[in-house]
């Protein structure tokens, strides 16, 4: 009896939180313009009518139906897949596919293409969705961490895969921007206020290892998808396609930087110090 | 005239920050040179503890403890750059964070005084923040430890007890990277700094040592039998390094980044990407030698650069304080491979290859290595050990 009015509750909990959200992602090649200058070929799952610097950040909650629609926009077979919901094998050109479905399950999740794997999620065909849970007001930041080698972009798009062993990259980036751009990203620039607790989102969508090293304050994480959970660190590695979510209570205000520690990925086209390096503010 | 007035400074800083319990004096220099196993040199930037004292990779260890109101008196005695101390983990206020233009820089000859309470006990860094890419792999890094304000052999307050603690500090040399057109930047503010434009490594380091040189016994890190060791690994390079420790050691990893694992990890490999620090208990038994292997992999590839093997040495004796020799031996180097005594030999010595393996034991006057490679050999008598050449 009481397990079929908590049963009766959810529902009703669902119900009354889960929206129904129409998604139309487009698969679409442009340039993403390093912090050099320098434009490289790139492609994004996007909504939006432009052509971002990353592909979407998705955040929606639990109990959500998503009607999700993938447009293939491009000009060569893409793939969609969304972690633990959605796989769409193939889209032709100019073709999409469609599903219905709805979210149980708090958490990070990828989305990319599964397609000349991990080439295509390397152009930039890979992204974050959020599922938060009903009534969850911390604030979060989300990173998208990359990694790219200029000359690499032109070459895949030509259909040629270079050697993964010979992986040198030369631009690093949070959500497609480099210091001192990351800052003016909001999605991305912690601002938060002492005693206030905030949550960083971390997906690496790139290829290589990131090792990101917080000034200032220690971070638990709450969710991480390669080491056990509840870590109480200054500095968190994150391997390709694995993701993490800190917490932290800030006890003093400031302005506090984050980089990677791999001191080669905090330099851009050779330039010290145009890559994954971003400050944190925090009110006294 | 100018080192009165310095003092007198000290003096005065320390009597306005009452509540200093300890001052540690660190300089920092740009005119290093560090010499390589195989003879190769390359110049480096650093950190030592007094003028006299030659930069060294890593630099001078830094033992504070919980609680202490720390102040690092840092001096620029560079010629050069400015330079920081950034106290890596140690999450101090935005003031004391020696990150340039949110902090403070300290020019040539400048005192830069950091002040700040020594955190949650365990294994921390410091190092240079000014254009890090280049002054970290210059060398300006070493380690801090905070130990627990219930003493040195334990833990933290309440936790597992040692008898010793064993550092391994591992990083890179690039010598491209050492090229005075890269370690000699602009300084003007706002200026293009340049890095070079790939990292390949010719030198890779555990505690500043590689190859050879950490197979000379000399290197070798001397604990008793039987001892619980506390193993401090931290990572400075720009690669991952894992540390693989023989099964019998029995190696609990218990903390990172000076706090404790939710759950203790039993596992004979320790992992650490760039400026992450690990704790790892080994309970040591009765073997002469353990060796310890650290593989370097790239972290763009995830593949394996290079593999550096360093020793655990069980001996009674310690070789830090070494008695007055009593005998000497010559030739050395012997190109021959015949060495001679002098002195008298009130008992037996030993010789050892460079991974401390045994040789010979012998009360003769003269010993012969003719037989064996060119290289370093080692000869205990009594509580000494004399380094031999032969070549
Ligand atoms: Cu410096
Ligand atoms: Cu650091």
């Amino acid at each position: 009896m009481i397990r079929c009015l908590i049963v009766a509750l959810l529902i009703i909990s669902f119900k009354s939180y889960g929206a129904i959200i129409d998604v139309r992602l487009e698969i679409k090649s442009g340039t993403l313009n390093l912090v050099s200058g320098t434009p490289i070929p790139y492609k994004v799952f996007t909504q939006q009518s432009g052509f971002p610097n990353n592909s979407d950040l998705l955040i929606w909650e639990v109990g959500d139906q998503i009607n999700l629609t993938v447009v293939n926009a491009d000009s060569v077979l893409h793939g969609f897949t969304l972690d633990s919901y959605v796989s769409f094998p193939s889209i032709a050109v100019s073709d999409s596919s469609y599903q219905s479905f709805t979210l149980n399950n708090a958490g990070v999740y990828r989305y990319y293409d599964p397609i000349n794997s991990p080439y295509n999620e390397y152009l930039g065909l890979a992204g974050i969705v959020h599922i938060k849970n009903v009534g969850d007001n911390v604030p979060y930041f989300y990173w998208d961490v990359r990694e790219h080698q200029s000359d690499w972009n032109d070459t895949i798009i030509q259909a040629f895969n270079p050697d993964l062993n010979f992986y040198t990259p030369d631009y690093f980036t949070i959500n497609g921007n480099s210091n001192p751009d990351i800052n003016n990203d909001p999605t991305a620039r912690v601002v938060g206020a002492n005693g206030s607790e905030f949550r960083i989102v971390i997906v690496n969508n790139g290829l290589s290892i990131h090792s990101m090293h917080f000034h200032g304050y220690h971070f638990i994480s709450i969710a991480d998808s390669k080491y056990m959970t509840g870590r109480n660190k200054d500095t968190f590695p994150i391997y390709p396609k694995d993701h993490l979510v800190l917490s932290c209570v800030p006890d003093k205000g400031g302005e506090y930087p984050v980089h990677d520690h791999n001191l080669v990925a905090v330099t851009g086209g050779q330039v010290y110090a145009n890559g994954i390096f971003t400050t944190m503010l925090i009110a006294p | 005239m100018k080192h009165l007035i310095y003092i007198l400074f000290i003096s005065l800083s320390i009597t306005t920050n009452a509540q200093i319990d300890y001052t540690k004096l660190i300089i920092g220099r740009n005119t290093g040179l560090k010499t390589f196993y195989n003879g190769d040199s390359t110049r480096i930037f650093g950190f030592a503890e007094s003028l006299g004292e030659a930069i060294d990779i890593p630099g001078p260890t830094i033992r504070i403890t919980e609680g202490d109101s720390v102040m690092i008196d840092f001096w620029n005695v560079s010629q050069g750059a400015p330079h920081t101390i950034h106290l890596h983990g140690l999450d101090v206020d935005q003031q004391n964070d020696g990150v340039p233009a949110l902090s403070f820089t300290v020019g040539h000859m400048d005192h830069g005084f950091y002040v700040f309470k020594a955190p949650h006990p365990g294994t921390y860094l410091y190092h240079c923040h000014v254009v890090s890419s280049i002054h970290v792999q210059a060398g300006m890094y070493g380690v801090m430890i905070v130990e627990p304000s219930s003493g040195t052999n334990v833990v933290w307050n309440g936790g597992e007890a040692f008898d010793r603690d064993l550092l391994l500090t591992t990083s890179e040399i690039d010598t491209l990277w050492h090229n005075p057109d890269v370690l000699l930047h602009d300084t003007t503010m706002g200026a293009m700094i340049m890095v070079p434009e790939t990292f390949e490594p010719q030198f890779y380091l555990v505690n500043g040592i590689t190859e050879t040189n950490l197979a000379d016994p000399l290197n070798h890190h001397y604990v008793g039998l039987n001892e619980k060791v506390y193993i401090r690994s931290s990572n400075i390079g720009y690669m991952g390094v894992r540390h693989i420790f023989p099964s019998s050691l029995l190696a609990k990893t218990i903390s990172s980044d000076g706090r404790p694992l939710p759950t203790e990890v039993s596992s004979d490999t320790v992992e650490l990407h760039p400026g992450e620090r690990f704790g790892t208990l080994i309970q040591v038994g009765t073997d002469s030698i353990y060796p310890i292997t650290t593989e370097f992999f790239d972290l763009n590839t995830q593949n394996v650069m290079s593999t550096q093997t360093s020793y655990i040495h069980t001996s009674a004796a310690s070789i830090i304080d070494l008695p007055e020799p009593t005998i000497s031996v010559y030739p050395n180097p012997s190109h021959t491979g015949i060495f001679h005594i002098t002195g008298d030999l009130e008992q037996a010595y030993h010789i050892y290859d460079s991974i401390g393996r045994i040789l010979q034991s012998s009360q003769d006057n003269t010993f012969d290595l003719s037989d064996q490679s060119k290289g370093i050999y080692i000869m205990r008598y009594q509580d000494r050990l004399i380094k031999l050449i032969n070549y």
